[in-house]
């Protein structure tokens, strides 16, 4: 089962982005651009794991959607363009799960949004991509139903590919992600860890090496 | 030193001067008229007793016959005038003294038998005046002397002199005391000045003081409360501008911040996703949009900078103005299908074309935004009376409670249509303050569902 998000955001070339980023992370995203909309939306179908919401949004503004959202036991992320404090602090007091201000970088978007799902205990641990299956509650890895041993690292490192499939993703974000900190100059760990992934899970192909950029696990 | 201080110290100083040199001068005074009438005293006294017992002592002992006789008749003639005082010599030797002083020492004896003057000396801490003069009596010569002990005049003179100064010096005390008392009296109106100015300056600019005096620092203080009224209003006037200003910068960010965000993720799908041809095209069209508004926006922030300055008015031939407006409009019209029909009754007007123009553009294209999209007939009438520039639409109308607030920069009565057709959500803030410049009115005629004219009447 993919993770289900609701994208409210007036915004075309914001919505489309965020919706192309969420498709290539394997998230199933439905967007409006308008508030009223949305909430007349839910009404019917209201199965989502998590809502992203711009604040200021035509029919009904975010802080209004907020309330509905809370109805339903739909967590929100606020996308906001809002940099005072004020509003900040009031999406939070109301109960947002997190928010995420304008201009934001996606990469950090998908992490938060998967922080968010794991908090709220929605988080679907099952990343898929061909015939590899990699469950992050278990930490196992099969690939056409045949159990492959990875070690810790290459495991994270994988997970963090996984997390940004389609995107490029540089070598020290990998290393940052996986370990949570910067490990400057280490990047070369980075490629031993890739290399020993495309043996052992027959990537070679799907993980490309981008010039300059860093790596790249494509699906699509 | 405080003023009140300085000025006390100074008026101290001078009463201080002044009550020592009159006292000085009396009291210098008075001690020489007491001396000088002790001095005549002695020397009356001494011509009085030289005098009578000279003709005595020449009537009894003239011509006595023996040196005894004559001298027990001198010693008998002084007697009889003599006092304590007296002391009569002869030769040097006291013949009678009722004191214990050789006057002979102190007094030098004229030969002349004149009269004598008073010589003050002080004997054993005593002062004593003397006068002497000779006088012949039977042919010999005597020296007849008055010793007067004057200490007690001069104990006078100097319990007069500490009075003089216990009081000079309690004027002086009292003087001051009163000098400072007033001085403090006439200066507290400047502390007050003071303080208020101190809490004006920490920003406390509603003070003012309070003073009824009717001198100078009365004048001085109702200037200042009217200065601090000047400031309180310049300060006021300059905060409202910081935040509207702030406001404005606020909006401007916010604005910016949409296409930017935008812009970012396009160009990171772009370079970091594997995307698909359409998805390419798509992110890249994205990119454009974004990019031409942005365009827009900083020509409109641009414009709306300028344009607040002092503008420079000339003479304008309306008709030529109004072709130009409308070609300019031309293609936006037409992308819509509006249809835009200019009336003019009006030739010149004192105006700045470019900034007018500017304006009329503005109230153009946003006459035809308010037609949807599928409305067949698309009107805008532009029409110019007298010094009244008027554009109108039957379009969808402003609601009441937006009327006010659609001069306000980024106010959008419809956000989302706004940014589809391409609105900076500056341009009637641009036709506020390009109207201001020129110190035109405007008026806005509304009413939803039935359309909407915008007038703009030159001074």
């Amino acid at each position: 089962m993919k993770n289900r998000i609701l994208v409210v955001e007036d915004d075309a070339a914001i919505r489309d982005a965020v919706l192309l980023n969420l498709q290539f992370a394997d998230y199933d995203a439905v967007a409006f651009d308008d508030g009223r909309k949305a909430a007349d939306a839910l009404e019917d179908d209201h199965a989502f794991d998590l809502a992203l919401l711009d604040i200021m949004l035509p029919g009904m503004d975010g802080f209004e959607l907020f309330g509905i959202m809370e109805r339903f036991g739909i967590p929100v992320i606020y996308m906001t363009a809002k940099t005072d404090s004020a509003s900040e602090i009031k999406g939070l007091r109301d109960g947002a799960e997190d928010y995420i201000v304008k201009p934001f970088d996606p990469l950090t978007l998908m992490v938060r949004i998967e922080k968010v799902l794991k908090r709220v205990g929605k988080w679907n641990a099952v990343y898929r991509v061909k015939d590899i299956v990699v469950n992050t509650e278990t930490h196992t890895v099969t690939k056409g139903g045949e159990s492959i041993e990875l070690q810790p690292l290459e495991f994270d490192v994988l997970v963090a590919l996984l997390r940004h499939k389609n995107m490029t993703v540089s070598r020290e974000r990998l290393l940052n992600e996986v370990w949570g900190f910067d490990y400057l100059g280490e990047t070369r760990m980075v490629d031993v860890k890739i290399s020993a992934l495309r043996k052992k899970l027959d990537l070679e192909d799907a993980i490309r090496s981008i010039h300059k950029l860093g790596y790249r696990l494509e699906d699509r | 030193m405080k003023l009140y201080q300085r000025i006390t110290l100074l008026v101290s100083i001078v009463l201080t001067v002044v009550i020592l040199a009159v006292s000085l001068s009396l009291l210098l005074f008075a001690k020489n008229t007491i001396l000088s009438l002790s001095v005549e005293q002695v020397q009356r006294k001494q011509q009085t007793l030289r005098t009578s017992f000279s003709e005595m002592a020449n009537y009894y002992a003239a011509n006595s016959d023996s040196d005894a006789v004559h001298d027990s008749l001198v010693r008998y003639c002084f007697t009889r005038f003599a006092d304590q005082t007296s002391v009569l010599m002869r030769n040097g030797e006291a013949v009678v003294s009722g004191v214990t002083v050789d006057p002979s020492v102190y007094v030098q004896q004229s030969d002349d038998y004149g009269e004598a003057e008073p010589v003050a000396v002080t004997v054993q801490g005593r002062r004593l005046l003397i006068a002497g003069s000779s006088t012949s009596v039977g042919g010999k010569s005597y020296d007849v002397y008055v010793v007067e002990d004057v200490s007690d005049v001069y104990d006078r003179i100097s319990r007069m002199a500490w009075i003089f100064a216990g009081v000079s010096l309690g004027s002086i005390v009292l003087g001051a005391v009163i000098v400072t008392l007033l001085v403090r009296r006439s200066t507290r109106p400047i502390t007050k000045l003071s303080d208020a100015a101190k809490e004006i300056a920490d920003g406390a600019y509603e003070k003012r003081v309070m003073i009824r005096t009717k001198d100078e620092i009365g004048t001085l203080g109702k200037d200042f409360n009217r200065m601090a009224d000047a400031v309180e209003t310049k300060i006021s006037e300059l905060s409202e501008r910081n935040e509207r200003q702030r406001l404005f910068i606020g909006g401007v960010t916010h604005e910016f911040k949409t296409p930017m965000t935008g812009l970012i993720l396009h160009a990171g799908l772009l370079r970091r996703a594997n995307l698909s041809e359409d998805e390419r095209d798509a992110s890249l069209a994205h990119i454009e949009t974004q990019t031409q508004w942005l365009e827009r926006l900083t020509q409109n922030l641009l414009k709306l900078t300028t344009s607040d300055e002092e503008i420079e008015l000339q003479s304008v031939n309306i008709p030529e103005l109004l072709d130009a407006v409308k070609e300019g409009v031309e293609p936006k019209l037409n992308e819509r299908g509006a249809a835009l029909s200019v009336q003019c009754e009006t030739d010149t007007l004192v105006l700045n074309p470019d900034l007018m123009r500017s304006l009329l553009n503005n109230l153009i294209v946003n006459a035809a935004n308010a037609y949807d999209a599928d409305a067949p007939e698309k009107p805008i009438l532009l029409t110019v009376t007298g010094k009244t520039f008027s554009v109108s639409d039957r379009g969808r109308g402003i609601p009441k409670e937006a009327i006010d607030r659609i001069f306000e920069p980024f106010f959008r009565v419809d956000k989302s249509r706004s940014k589809k057709q391409g609105g900076s959500g500056l341009g009637l803030a641009l036709v506020k303050t390009i109207a201001d410049a020129h110190g035109a009115t405007i008026t806005v005629d509304s009413e939803p569902g039935k359309g909407t004219t915008v007038s703009v009447t030159l001074p």
